[in-house]
């Protein structure tokens, strides 16, 4: 695990993403208690305060000071977001590397029926989710993992049909191992790798769809300082306050980079192929 | 006499993330006009970064150290780019060892020998395709016309190598390098291209660099044997006078391991019981599709059967169905007919319970794939242990019984080398004491001298427990010098079921005895 870390730090990309990461970490660990005001406390004589020294990010309709909003809101959007895309990751990979395992027809239903769900898009399946589990945090994190899964099978089986064909899965099933055990200690470990990679891609996905829920009313509920709320509670002041949408805005986007750097670097770690 | 190719004091090094790897140590090798120099190596001595250096192809971490490859005076390596480019193919020609990957697989057969020609003897396309359907007429291919027009996957393996040979060939180079041409091909077929190559070389009077790792073979085809081990030419000599009086002990050890069938390696007779037996085994492989079926026949009408502590070889060329036998004899295929075991009649893979998987085990062909790369050694041997009622603490037991120490329980199989892992596949399989083993290929991918090796661990084991082992295998020479009878399959069914002793004869199938006569013989 150190060792990996070490490789991935002497990566351009991978250095990146990894002090973004850093920094989120932080903002997620120390947020409030580094913030420098309350994230609710309403100051009605600095409304629209613009950036400065007293508030570096300006302040909102509210006097809120944006700063203080976003450090606090790291904790909800990142740890939700990257929980949903876990959740996701390990239900689609258990899925595809049973589907692969078990082949055949089993292997044709499975997939087909992916295929079918795969067919509505992203955003729109989490809102259906969302509308039949109600409102909130918790349930757009489900929302968002439900919508990640079938992708994430979909690669993972894949990568499991070369891990099916190779002779330990043989030698497993002429010892007469069971199927739970093949697919989770003999086939999962191996598939480990590309599924690692996917995952923190989609773990800036995962921010961004989060935001979009929120933004729509559907995640985090007011007066949370998520960071799609805040985008969606500035938006009527846009002309008014630029800084109100642009500061979580660019916290989302530097974390979707974040994760996407370090996914990159993660792919040229993991690749067995370059071992020389 | 000018040599052709004069390697003096080449040295190679690869530069990895571990340190500077020497491949290549002070090489000196000639091959004079016309003169054919076999080169043997086991996996890992560099003979085929060798060749890849004379072909100036090699990786972009490799760094050559010293030394010159004159090619008739001229240094391969003070030549820019522009000058190799001209030589590869024109003056130096290869053989790759698989031909399915030496082709492009979506070019015809004859756009790319009609091209190479067309490149290298600066014709026009029509003389080009004229030249190509005589080169590879030359190469005794029926209808060349035909099969100008296909593409690599519609002809099988030997005629893909005859493809390839005929564009080696009809360049008219100097210098052939063949890397193991005939290691993925079957016996017949191999020595059937090695023929091919005889002639060939008697017409053109071409030289070459044959590399390969079985001596036996190499004997057969080249005037001078280079042996390399570890980067280092070990000894070189005329063919025949290498094996009559080799000098160097390593060049000793790999004749001593060259198996001859003529030196039995178990006395003793098998005993009378019937441990398992098939009747009727057929598999059928391709699925069914939306219309119609398409399937291909695995296996067909087999019946056999393996008594107490036999050895029985199942011979056979590659896609004759042996490895579906045992596919289906461990329940990793579907299957129809019936495996009598212990009085019980198993009609599919659901019904082998684990007294019956206990009884039959299996050890595969690679040892790379056989062992989960991510499980410790000690994991991978105590979970046979827990699953037929032993202890994990039999693990030492288990390594000692395939001469391994027992400090290799905690690590991981690509910390072993490639017999140690099929050391550690024999003790997965021995662990439950299975009455059979059933041994796929397992010794295919081995050097011959850790072949020789594993072989006597198979046979100790058979002595302490009795075991009986289904020999699945290729190698005829191996395989008679340990089975009591043999099981030769062709296509799918079994031709011919006879001791050991009666492969010769006149009562053995016409296949068996063609199977037979193409296996190179280790000189006398």
């Amino acid at each position: 695990m150190i060792e990996l870390l070490r490789q991935l730090a002497r990566t351009p990309q991978g250095a990146a993403g990894l002090l973004i990461l850093l920094l989120l970490a932080a903002a997620c660990a120390f947020g409030p208690a580094i913030a420098p005001y309350g994230p609710e406390h309403i100051d009605f004589l600095g409304r629209f305060h613009p950036p400065g020294a007293r508030h570096w990010f300006g302040a909102d309709q509210l006097g809120r000071d944006v700063l203080s909003r976003l450090l606090t809101g790291a904790r909800s959007t990142v740890p939700t977001a990257l929980a949903a895309t876990l959740a996701g990751t390990l239900l689609g990979a258990v899925i595809g590397t049973a589907s692969a395992y078990l082949g055949g027809r089993w292997d044709e239903i499975i997939m087909r029926t992916i295929d079918a769900v795969m067919a509505i898009p992203g955003l729109l399946l989490a809102l259906l989710v969302v509308n039949t589990l109600g409102k909130g945090e918790m349930n757009a994190a489900i929302a968002i993992a439900a919508a990640f899964a079938p992708g994430m099978a979909r690669i993972t089986r894949s990568v499991a049909l070369v891990a099916r064909r190779q002779d330990y899965v043989g030698a497993a099933i002429a010892r007469g191992e069971r199927g739970t055990w093949i697919v989770f200690r003999e086939m999962l470990p191996n598939v480990v790798a590309p599924i690692v990679v996917e995952t923190t891609i989609r773990v800036a996905f995962a921010v961004m769809l989060f935001a979009t829920l929120s933004f729509l009313g559907l995640g985090a509920q007011p007066p949370a300082s998520d960071w799609g709320l805040m985008v969606a509670d500035a938006r009527p002041f846009l002309h008014q306050a630029p800084w109100m949408i642009v500061a979580p805005g660019a916290a989302i986007a530097l974390t979707a980079i974040g994760f996407n750097l370090l996914g990159d670097g993660l792919r040229d770690v993991l690749n067995p192929r370059d071992e020389r | 006499m000018s040599a052709l190719l004069d390697i003096a004091g080449y040295s190679l090094d690869y530069r990895t993330r571990a340190g500077t790897l020497r491949v290549l140590d002070a090489v000196n090798l000639r091959i004079a006009r016309g003169e054919v120099l076999g080169l043997v190596g086991e996996s890992g001595s560099g003979k085929s970064s060798l060749a890849w250096a004379i072909m100036r192809h090699l990786p972009g971490n490799a760094h050559e150290a010293g030394g010159a490859i004159l090619l008739d005076g001229a240094d391969l390596l003070r030549m820019r780019p522009r000058e190799v480019a001209a030589l590869r193919g024109r003056r130096i020609g290869m053989v790759f060892q698989d031909p399915s990957t030496a082709l492009n697989p979506t070019l015809t057969l004859g756009r790319q020998i009609s091209e190479t020609l067309a490149h290298h003897r600066g014709m026009t396309r029509a003389q080009a395709w004229q030249a190509s359907l005589e080169a590879l007429r030359h190469v005794e291919l029926r209808d060349p016309e035909a099969l100008m027009r296909r593409y690599p996957h519609e002809v099988s393996g030997g005629e893909k190598q005859r493809v390839v040979i005929a564009t080696a060939f009809a360049a008219r180079p100097e210098l052939i390098i063949f890397d193991e041409p005939t290691t993925a091909l079957d016996v017949i077929t191999g020595a059937r291209i090695l023929a091919l190559f005889q002639r060939l070389r008697a017409e053109t009077g071409v030289g070459g660099l044959y590399i390969s790792h079985d001596l036996a073979l190499v004997s057969q085809v080249a005037d001078r044997i280079a042996v390399i081990r570890r980067g280092q030419i070990v000894e070189q000599a005329a063919a025949r006078s290498l094996f009559v009086s080799p000098g160097a002990e390593y060049t000793k050890a790999l004749i001593e391991a060259v198996p001859r069938p003529e030196r039995r390696l178990v006395a003793d007779l098998p005993g009378t019981q019937v441990l398992v037996s098939v009747e009727e085994i057929g598999v059928t492989y391709g699925r069914r599709q939306w219309f119609g079926r398409r399937q291909v026949a695995g296996n067909r009408g087999i019946s056999l059967s393996v008594h107490a502590g036999e050895i029985l070889g199942v011979v056979g060329e590659s896609g004759s169905g042996k490895s579906t036998l045992a596919r289906a004899l461990t329940g990793l295929t579907p299957f129809e007919g019936t495996i009598v075991q212990g009085g019980r009649r198993i009609t599919a893979p659901a019904q082998m319970d684990r007294a019956y998987r206990s009884q039959v085990q299996i050890v595969f062909q690679h040892p790379d794939s056989s062992l989960n790369p991510r499980q410790r050694i000690g994991e991978i041997l105590a979970r046979p242990l827990r699953l037929f009622g032993g202890s994990p603490a039999e693990v030492p037991r288990l390594l000692e019984q395939v001469r391994l120490p027992a400090s290799y329980a905690t690590r991981f199989p690509h910390e072993l080398s490639g017999g140690e892992k099929q050391r550690v596949a024999i003790a997965r399989a021995s662990a439950a004491r299975p009455a059979l083993i059933i041994c796929d290929e397992i010794t295919a991918a081995l050097d011959v001298s850790v072949q020789r090796a594993v072989v006597d661990l198979l046979l100790a084991l058979r002595r302490e427990h009795g075991t009986a082992y289904l020999f699945i295998t290729h190698d005829l020479n191996l395989v008679r010098q340990v089975a009591h009878r043999l099981a030769v399959m062709h296509r799918g069914a079994l031709v011919d079921l006879l001791a050991v002793d009666a492969v010769g004869g006149a009562q053995a199938h016409p296949y068996t005895r063609a199977l037979l006569g193409a296996t190179p013989a280790p000189f006398a």
